[in-house]
């Protein structure tokens, strides 16, 4: 297991190379620069600021000077905010999409697992349809229309929190609901999917013949193996949700990754963007890594390679 | 300068009673400064903070017209012209206590104008031939020739000096807090030369992206003056709220770049029947709805002392004839060319479109493309008709003028008329405009306006048309 794991991580090396190379010169070739703005910048003072910036020099040794940098964990400065760098930008940002990431994914595995659960061993009753409705609705409604439905009932309808900002746990509240509804959704309807192949297993029939409460057959040996479905895709989900939604993060204007990973695109801040793709191409691997060692956990059919 | 939060912080302001809550205007703040280097920034959501926190020798006037003093209590110009005396306020102080001197702004402009300058509106500096500093209290100004918008330039943003330790300022405002994309935070500065006249205790420009949620905010009582209001929701207030909504005029002139370098549309002609064939009245009282006034010409007139003599006056049948004389009689034959801009909003392409293609019986594609790649076609001159906006950097009519020069970064038309840029390096802007609405190689639509919210608690609230904002006057409630 020991020897997968590090083989695993090995990989995300000449993974990340793959990434930043591609990214570095994708990203050249968009037209516009970071210096591009309505009034067009006078030719002179155009030049001097891409010096300034390094951007004067052939593309290929900015690319083998970037790769120097990053070889030393320095993501270089940004272009578009004048004196700092992406480390800065990312060490502040990335804390705040981590804090969202976690509450939502709580607020999700929350309602999704329990209510999966229960939709599978109620199948066809009035708690099953409640459940599945409700999670076709999570699945159905994106977040920019759950998100400003919230804002207008409990911030500026009710008052009892503010409609935008980060600043106290109210804060997090709306944010935390909107984005974790959504997976809540994905999550309860895999667990039902899961949950009910499983229970038609014999090693079910098995153990209810040995005479295990219901509880016990659900919880202690279908879950298990219902949960598989739900893993594989918390592996990608969760890289996703902890690098930040850049709607949530729009909707509540919180200042996550998610907004700073979109806008450097626009603001073609190259440094911003190269650092933001690595740090989610480093983070879904781990991810991915992390679902399969648990799907191997969980399924004793599975063996480490 | 990102980095910058509290550590410049003075305490020097201790309210009168203690008890009394603190004034503080919640303003949204749309783009995250890149910068607060008054030098350095280059959008009017920069200088909207810059302005609180510093001031030039001149500023600009809250009502249009000739600039007010600011550091320099009085200014007098050599009858030739061509040099400025500015004499300093004796107060005039920085917020850690050094005097602002006539060497403040001469190593502002120095330092703006030395080889290698990254300073993106340098241009505002180039008529600067050299400068005296007498002594401390006196600044002298040679220019290299006669600039009219001279003292309007002088109170434009980039002109506001900048302390070498960042966070230092000369503004009725000092900068207290910077958390960046959440809110950037300043307080009144007690060692302000005006501070007396100063009403708000701070003011909180509050990071807001996104127009709906900003909306939702004000909503919520989070928010003292929005940015804008979605177009959506401007006869909702109308009719409910009239009192919070602003509607303002800007000189702001919104156009369509014509291609000149490419056929048809090197064709003046051509241009001409594009030009005339619009109906500027329906497009902003029927689909834009927002205020905005219909451009007859470039320029907006009232730029410094600028009043247009020339208006295009629309015309279909005279369009269709030059249209036929340039041998597409009735659009036919005419290539399929297309119109290109970043998204913009509510239908405005679309109408365009309808009415080219109802009075000339042409037909044009629209595409609507991602900001700075549009910005990067037209800078190319990879287009055919491309939609722009230009903003004056100044009071003064120059500045837009300047622009449509040969050869000038921000000329998208790629136009070069030897009589224009005479008439225009010689300040002859009426002539100039004449031959800009004869040859059009750009078609004025309309001049922009904004819309804004701004809560009942706020009082003398005041912007001109160049969005500098006056914070000194301002109030809130409570």
């Amino acid at each position: 297991m020991f020897r997968f794991i590090a083989r695993r991580l090995l990989q995300i090396v000449p993974v990340l190379f793959v990434i930043v190379t591609a990214t570095f010169f994708m990203v050249r070739f968009v037209p516009g620069g970071p210096f591009t703005s309505e009034k067009a910048l006078p030719p002179e003072i155009l030049k001097n600021i891409e010096a300034h910036y390094g951007l004067d020099q052939p593309l290929w040794r900015q690319y083998l000077n970037y790769l120097g940098r990053i070889a030393h964990g320095d993501l270089g400065p940004s272009f578009k905010y004048a004196n700092r760098s992406v480390n800065e930008i990312i060490g502040d940002k990335l804390p705040v999409s981590l804090e969202l990431g976690g509450l939502a994914l709580a607020v999700a595995l929350a309602l999704g697992l329990p209510l999966g659960v229960l939709a599978a061993v109620r199948r066809n009753s009035w708690v099953d349809y409640l459940c599945s409705t409700t999670g076709m609705i999570g699945i159905c409604v994106p977040t920019f229309v759950l998100g400003p439905l919230l804002v207008l009932f409990f911030a500026i309808h009710l008052g009892w929190v503010n409609a935008s900002g980060w600043y106290d746990w109210t804060d997090r509240v709306l944010p935390a609901l909107t984005l974790g509804f959504v997976y809540a959704a994905y999550i309860m309807r895999l667990t039902r999917g899961g949950m009910l192949e499983v229970l038609n297993q014999d090693y079910i029939r098995t153990a209810r013949a040995k005479g295990a409460s219901e509880a016990r057959v659900v919880l202690r040996h279908a879950l298990r193996g219902g949960l598989l479905p739900v893993v594989s895709f918390l592996g990608p989900a969760i890289a996703g949700i902890l690098t930040g939604s850049f709607v949530i993060e729009t909707i509540f204007q919180i200042p996550g990754l998610g907004r700073e990973f979109v806008n450097s695109a626009f603001n073609r801040d190259y440094t911003l963007v190269l650092g933001t793709v690595m740090l989610y191409a480093a983070l879904l691997v781990l991810c991915n890594l992390a679902a399969d060692v648990v799907q191997v956990w969980l399924n004793p059919k599975l063996k480490f390679e | 300068m990102a980095t910058v939060s509290g550590c410049s912080k003075r305490e020097t302001s201790a309210p009168a009673t203690p008890a009394a809550p603190e004034k503080i205007l919640r303003v949204s703040q749309r783009n995250e400064p890149a910068t607060l280097d008054p030098q350095l920034a280059t959008l009017p959501d920069e200088f909207f903070i810059i302005r609180a926190l510093g001031e030039g020798l001149l500023t600009p006037n809250p009502v249009g017209g000739a600039p007010l003093a600011g550091v320099a209590e009085k200014w007098e110009v050599s009858p030739d012209g061509l040099t400025y005396a500015f004499h300093l306020r004796a107060d005039a102080k920085w917020s850690n206590g050094d005097p602002v001197t006539a060497d403040s702004f001469a190593a502002m402009i120095r330092r703006a104008t030395a080889p290698g300058s990254i300073a993106p509106k340098a241009h505002l500096f180039a008529a600067v031939r050299e400068m005296k500093a007498p002594d401390p209290r006196t600044l002298v100004i040679s220019l290299k020739q006669r600039t009219a918008d001279f003292p309007a330039i002088v109170a434009s943003g980039p002109w506001i000096p900048a302390h070498e330790k960042p966070g230092i300022g000369n503004g009725p405002f000092v900068l207290s807090e910077w958390k960046p994309s959440q809110h950037i935070a300043v307080r009144k500065n007690s060692l302000y030369w005006d501070a007396a006249r100063v009403k708000l205790d701070g003011i909180r420009f509050v990071a807001m992206d996104n127009g709906d949620s900003e909306e939702r905010a004000f909503r919520a009582g989070q928010l003292d003056v929005t940015m804008a209001v979605p177009v959506t929701k401007i006869p909702g207030y109308r009719a409910a709220q009239p009192s919070v909504l602003r509607s303002v005029p800007l000189a702001e002139t919104r156009y369509l770049a014509l291609n000149t370098q490419r056929p048809p549309l090197n064709d003046p002609r051509v241009r001409q029947a594009l030009a005339l064939a619009l109906d500027r009245t329906s497009l902003v009282e029927k689909v834009l709805q927002g205020g905005q006034q219909p451009a007859f010409h470039f320029v907006p007139a009232g730029l410094g002392d600028y009043a247009p003599g020339l208006r295009l006056t629309e015309n279909a049948a005279q369009a269709r004839e030059l249209l036929a004389a340039a041998g597409f009689p009735g659009g036919k034959g005419f290539p399929r060319l297309e119109l290109t801009a970043w998204p913009v909003s509510g239908g405005q392409l679309e109408a365009i479109q309808q009415m080219w293609r109802r009075e000339l019986g042409i037909e044009v594609a629209l595409a609507q493309r991602e900001a700075r790649t549009h910005l990067a076609s037209l800078a190319a001159g990879d287009y055919a008709v491309a939609f722009m906006t230009a903003i004056p950097d100044c009071d003064g009519a120059s500045d837009l003028f300047t622009q449509l020069t040969t050869g000038h970064a921000a000329n998208y038309p790629h136009w070069s008329n030897p009589e224009y840029d005479r008439l225009a390096a010689a300040a002859q802007w009426a002539p100039a405009e004449k031959i800009l609405l004869g040859d059009m190689p750009l078609i004025p639509l309309y001049f922009n306006s904004q819309n804004f919210l701004v809560a009942p608690r706020v009082k003398n609230w005041r912007a001109d048309r160049l969005w500098t904002r006056f914070y000194r006057d301002v109030t809130v409630d409570r």
